[in-house]
């Protein structure tokens, strides 16, 4: 089974080489897009030992997605697996995110970085707010509901089924554009746990993720003074 | 009056860069006449504009100059919206340029 990792990046120059690493050590076929970068993104990428496909100008990440997998399929992959360059998503996850395929139980997967996780561990805000998101995505844009991580870049999927789904948007609203084609399409799909690695990075993301919820949370306070 | 004045030369020169562009052959025939009726029907409303006030009152409007207004916001919708699409189109056509560039780059490098 060839599994070929597509992974786009825009100014990853600092990122992109220890992502690339982590991924060679489970396929060694790597595509990364260059999407119209400033800075050596290509270089460092190519140095690290992976195939480099290069806009020559910045078309966003749901174009530098859709160029890699047609790479990927022109290379005759088997399965095709979108990852973030910024080293998000812990290349250990890739075995689990790539077992329902090998076990013929889906043809889609999506990685998850809530499920399996315990509600009770969640401040009642951020519920609140995944909650409205859900909802968000299944009446307005028709995801259904038991999709529990939307916004995931993480995802692997047969080539039939990356043939099959042919996503438009170019920028940043392909996570739910993708996951609305493959839950309306016959394809099989399946969500699972990804493990979330803690680097100071990561930590600083999550960090801010959470400072986001308090903003908001403030402004609402903020509207009824 | 001045107004009516200052409005007439605009919409003079309007009429000339229409016949220019039409005669550059930068737009087409039916873009040219099309133009040309906008700019000699604001002419007409510009020295006639009691006009617009029968209009007005016809379709049940109080005063002529709400009519023209009205008439403009829904006019200007119509062309952000075709803009819009037209945006929209280009940059799908930029991507698939790119694309294709991006591509043809990569097999040169195998």
């Amino acid at each position: 089974m060839k599994v070929v990792a597509v992974i786009p990046a825009y100014n990853e120059e600092k990122r992109i080489k220890h992502t690339i690493v982590g991924v060679l050590r489970y396929t060694p076929h790597v595509v990364v897009v260059d999407d119209g970068s400033q800075d050596q993104t290509h270089r460092e990428a190519r140095a690290a030992g992976a195939q480099v496909v290069r806009h020559a100008v910045n078309r966003g990440q749901g174009a530098a997605l859709k160029t890699g997998t047609m790479v990927a399929l022109s290379q005759d992959a088997d399965v095709v697996v979108h990852l973030d360059a910024d080293g998000q998503h812990d290349p250990q996850s890739l075995p689990d995110v790539l077992m329902p395929i090998e076990t013929d139980e889906a043809d889609v997967v999506f990685g998850s970085r809530y499920l399996g996780m315990k509600p009770e561990g969640m401040p009642w805000t951020r519920r609140w707010v995944h909650r409205a998101g859900r909802l968000f995505n299944r009446y307005l844009l028709g995801v259904p509901h038991e999709i529990t991580d939307a916004q995931s870049g993480l995802r692997a999927m047969r080539a039939e089924a990356a043939h099959a789904i042919d996503f438009m948007n170019d920028g940043m609203a392909h996570c739910s554009e993708i996951l609305r084609l493959v839950t309306r399409s016959d394809l099989r799909w399946a969500e699972v746990p990804v493990c979330v690695r803690y680097t100071e990075e990561t930590l600083a993301k999550g960090q801010k993720a959470s400072n986001a919820f308090k903003i908001v949370w403030q402004l609402f306070l903020r509207s009824f003074r | 009056m001045l107004i009516q004045l200052i409005l007439l030369l605009i919409l003079l020169g309007a009429m000339y860069m229409t016949y220019r562009r039409r005669k550059q052959k930068a737009i087409r025939p039916i873009e040219g006449y099309l133009w040309s009726l906008v700019w000699l029907g604001a002419a007409v409303v510009v020295i006639q504009p009691d006009l617009t006030t029968r209009l007005a009152r016809m379709v049940g409007i109080g005063r002529g100059s709400d009519l023209v207004v009205y008439g403009a916001v829904i006019v200007l919708l119509l062309l952000v919206f075709h803009l819009h699409i037209a945006h929209d189109k280009l940059e799908r056509q930029l991507t698939e340029l790119v694309r294709q560039k991006a591509l043809e780059e990569q097999k040169k490098d195998l």
